[in-house]
């Protein structure tokens, strides 16, 4: 109940007319509030009106035609920031309607997918997205606030920032393979089967925008990766003859392209040079692109990853990957660190961006003997870093790994600290194991991840901001 | 938001004046226009058309609980989550009451059916006899009414059993609702279409197919029933396998005029299976198909109802491309909306589309299926089709797959390019597991709702596309 429902209205007080109190009815009931506190809510809400004609009218009370219980929830967001517990009691879609109707739904937003309230060693899997259909999701991505977009077969199953709201589109693909969301509501999809990327308008469900790469051979271009930067879209083709590959960078904004590198041309032998890049991300303290492929031949993986200085188009740093290659290879803007898991091994490895070019650069992080063994346990492991943490996910569990930060700072040869890095198995005994992660992604404040031929997305937030 | 405005004991009310209501002691504060919105018929808009003479709240001997939920209603046009506190039955009749039960519907109802994204809401479940002989969702709000064991149960727009009627028929195997109220039914074992009344719970009529100069036609059972704005189409068939179609005036009930009467000594000239009646073009569509030994053989016919000539019929095996021999159809459908024509081969189970504006010798599109996992699901026979919202439901065997266009533009497809073989993509709607339930032996759609009936399985599975996501919280 609000404070003043005891009250007569006409036995309520009117306040003094410099008083920075105003006071409210909400569907036959009163609130009081402050200036200060409706202006909070910016000034295109409803709020910040309410306290314009509260104050252009002293002695009349502003009426709002809405259910009050809600309001009282919104003000209590209003003052303090954060959601009051009694609003459990309400769905949040009702909450979600209610401030999109006052305006003030990103006050809502960032109270509940904040991704500073992302705490990699509070995660539990709290959430089961279900996916219609018998297609198993192949992609997954995300914005910042935590929508999420799902790609499963020839559809993309598209989520709010609350997973409380979902739309599904038909695409021309049989299957997305790589996918990047631009906006909650567009996002750049691509495949190795299927010629040009496309940036979808995913409410209305039809292709905006198509790109392709002219290549030399005049035949498809397939889609191997996508990643951004800030203002920048990047686009990994391979030829449909496979015969040649390249790396387009776009304008995210006007999708007109920018520049090209890392065209590769394949007449010999030379393996290396016919890998295209499957994993592409933005090194944004750096501004440098990472680039990395690999290919899996009779005599074992082999790979290579490049870092791209997009202005000038050249390789600034490239490593040949030929025993124990990566199996999954992700970059931590916030650690300075390029980490691997290895695909014989199967353990992880780090190589400090700041000390680039030695002759192994590797870091191994667990049991080093195993690589010799040319067993391939690394087979399928992904490895995504968020935040100051990497998570690297082995069949069907995820390990943690976090850095160490240690007090006394024993020098190494060349100068560096000697970094600590440890880890920790995510989640409780009975969320372990499970079919193998096929996908991780995050999201606001949350992680998601699919399962091999599991119809739906796992999510994993820290319990204290569950939604 | 409303501006305030003080309020005065004028004549006329603005729509943005503030009204009181006392609502079984509950205080309730909103606009007229709130109020009005339920529609110029309803009580709360008479409340609200009642001149104000003194300032005491109008008194409703009403749940306030219930109509704080019917107030958010009003205001936001949807239903708060409190609304689940009540059942659907009371919000209805409370909403009845109040005389917005079409504001309760327009938030209830489901959203425009997409079968890429839909699932399985409700299983509607007779209460005995429950394995549906037949079962109707033409009348477009999402109401059906199930024949099963002789008996007809309507369950309304909310999926709510309203009523039952029990007819004479045994096995009820085709339904019509030609009127709001009225049933025409057929059965398999027992000669004539009869309407039977909801309101009055009684049979109204009987239409039989006699012919004192032939001495063939007698006992003849109706065997698919479809209707129009005026007319009703029922084919029918003797025991000795003459058949025709019946034109049946609706309001009279009398019989107009008798179409495509046919001895039925082959495949090509047995009764009709199937119609569907187009409303853009006034023809109506009928199929036969029949299974022997040397496969499927059978018809698609359209006819014009009011001269009763064949406008276009195509039989196979027989007419189409020689590519396709021995691929005869097993199931046709007609989309009435973007009018098309499908069929699924029997062999191969491919799907054929035709467009009905440009009909020839040989009009079928085969679609090809791109989907690598889909291509090994086997044939056509077994199968059922139905087109709904400009998508095609098949039914083979247990899985429940659709076929659906992809948009290119913005402005959606151009007619004008005709199909190609990739127009529509396939997917299934089914999970693997839930493929074992049952072969479909049924599917309509109404109301963006589909219904789906399974062979030798209780019950109808009631599907719907939904805006919500339905997480699923596991902490």
């Amino acid at each position: 109940m609000p404070p003043f429902a005891g009250s007569a209205s006409n036995g309520f007080q009117q306040p003094k007319p410099d008083s920075n109190i105003i006071a409210i009815d909400v569907g036959g009931q009163l609130f009081q509030t402050t200036k200060q506190t409706l202006n909070l809510a910016g000034p295109k809400s409803l709020f910040s009106k309410i306290s314009e004609s509260a104050s252009s009218n002293e002695f009349c009370t502003p009426f709002v035609d809405r259910d009050p219980e809600l309001f009282s929830i919104l003000l209590s967001l209003l003052r303090t920031g954060n959601l009051p517990s009694k609003a459990k009691a309400f769905d949040l879609q009702d909450l979600i309607s209610e401030s999109q109707y006052y305006g003030i739904e990103s006050l809502l937003v960032n109270s509940l997918s904040n991704p500073s309230q992302f705490e990699a060693f509070n995660l539990e899997k709290s959430m089961i997205l279900p996916i219609n259909g018998r297609d198993s999701p192949s992609a997954i991505a995300t914005t910042r606030y935590g929508s999420l977009h799902v790609a499963h077969g020839s559809k993309i199953t598209s989520f709010d920032w609350s997973l409380r709201r979902k739309s599904t589109i038909l695409t021309q693909f049989t299957a997305v393979d790589s996918l990047l969301a631009i906006s909650p509501s567009v996002a750049a999809a691509g495949a190795t089967d299927f010629s040009g990327l496309q940036i979808l308008d995913l409410q209305k469900g039809f292709v905006k925008e198509t790109l392709n790469w002219e290549n030399v051979t005049r035949s498809s271009s397939t889609v191997q990766a996508i990643g951004s930067s800030p203002e920048l879209l990047f686009a990994s083709f391979e030829s449909g003859r496979r015969n040649s590959n390249s790396i387009m960078v776009y304008d995210l904004h006007s999708l007109s392209p920018v520049t090209e590198i890392g065209h590769n041309e394949i007449y010999g032998a030379e393996l290396d040079s016919a890998i295209p890049a499957t994993k592409l991300k933005w090194v944004s303290g750096y501004n440098l692109l990472m680039a990395s492929g690999s290919h899996s031949g009779p005599s074992g993986v082999q790979g290579n990853i490049k870092l791209w200085d997009i202005r000038s188009g050249n390789v600034v740093w490239e490593v040949k990957e030929n025993t124990d290659c990566f199996s999954d290879v992700t970059v931590s803007d916030s650690l300075s660190v390029i980490f691997k898991v290895g695909v014989n091994s199967g353990e992880v490895f780090f190589t400090d961006l700041r000390n680039l070019g030695a002759e192994n650069p590797w870091v191994c992080l667990g049991d080093r003997r195993k690589v010799v063994n040319g067993k391939k346990e690394g087979v399928g492991c992904k490895i995504e870093s968020h935040g100051t943490q990497v998570f690297c996910s082995k069949g069907g569990d995820i390990e943690l790994w976090s850095e160490v930060v240690m007090g006394s700072k024993k020098k190494s040869e060349d100068g560096l600290d000697d970094r600590v890095f440890r880890k920790n198995s995510m989640g409780r005994a009975e969320d372990m194991g499970g079919s193998r992660i096929t996908t991780l992604a995050f999201g606001g404040n949350k992680m998601f991840m699919t399962r091999k031929d599991q119809q739906y997305v796992e999510v994993w937030q820290s319990y204290a901001r569950a939604l | 938001m409303e501006e305030g405005t003080l309020q005065t004991a004028s004549p006329e009310l603005q729509p943005s004046d503030r009204i009181k209501l006392n609502v079984g002691g509950k205080l309730f504060e909103t606009t007229i226009s709130t109020l009005r919105s339920g529609g110029p018929d309803s009580l709360l808009a008479a409340l609200s058309n009642r001149p104000i003479t003194d300032h005491n709240p109008v008194f409703i001997d009403r749940d306030p609980e219930i109509f704080t939920v019917l107030l958010s209603l009003l205001r936001s046009n949807q239903l708060p989550s409190t609304a689940r506190r009540f059942s659907k039955q009371e919000l209805a009749d409370e909403a009845l009451f109040y005389g917005i039960e079409s504001q309760l519907k327009l938030a209830t109802s489901p959203p425009p059916f997409i079968g890429i994204d839909a699932s399985v809401v409700a299983t509607i479940r007779p209460a005995s006899d429950g394995l549906p002989s037949a079962f109707t969702a033409a009348a477009g709000d999402g109401s059906v009414w199930i024949a099963h064991g002789g008996q007809i149960s309507s369950y309304d727009w909310n999926l709510v059993h309203a009523e039952t009627v029990r007819t004479h028929l045994d096995d009820i195997t085709s339904i019509c609702r030609v009127w709001p109220e009225i049933a025409a039914v057929g059965s398999d074992l027992d000669a004539g279409l009869h309407f039977y009344d909801f309101s009055s719970s009684r049979h109204v009529g009987s239409i039989q197919w006699t012919d004192s100069t032939d001495p063939r036609i007698y006992k003849a059972r109706v065997t698919a029933i479809a209707d129009s704005p005026s007319s009703v189409f029922a084919s029918f068939d003797c025991p000795h396998r003459e058949n025709c179609i019946l034109v049946i005036d609706k309001s009279t009930l009398k019989v107009v005029s008798e179409i495509g009467r046919q001895s039925g000594n082959q495949a090509k000239n047995m009764v009709a299976g199937k119609m569907t009646w187009i409303p853009e073009t006034g023809v109506l569509v009928g199929s036969a198909v029949t299974s022997g030994a040397f496969g499927y053989s059978g018809y698609i016919r359209l006819w014009d109802p009011r001269s009763g000539e064949v406008v276009w019929e195509t039989n196979e095996p027989g007419s189409g491309r020689s590519s396709r021999f021995g691929d005869s159809f097993a199931e046709v459908d007609v989309d009435a909306e973007e009018l098309y024509l499908f069929k699924i081969c029997s062999k191969s189970g491919d799907l054929g589309v035709a467009d009905m504006r440009n009909l020839g010798s040989d009009p079928w599109v085969y679609l090809k299926d791109k989907n690598p996992s889909l291509i090994n699901s086997g044939g056509g026979g077994n199968s059922v089709m139905h087109c709904y919202r400009k998508q095609a439901f098949v039914g083979r065997d247990g899985g429940l797959e659709v076929w659906s266009r992809v948009a290119e533009a913005e402005n959606g497809v151009d007619r004008e390019n005709g199909f190609s073989e990739g127009l529509y993509r396939r997917n299934f709607m089914n999970k693997v597991e839930d493929s074992e339930k049952g072969n479909i032996k049924k599917i309509e759609g109404g109301g963006n709702r589909l219904f789906v009936s399974r062979e030798a399985v209780e019950g109808i599975e009631v599907w719907e596309s939904s805006y919500a996501s339905g997480a699923m919280p596991v902490l």
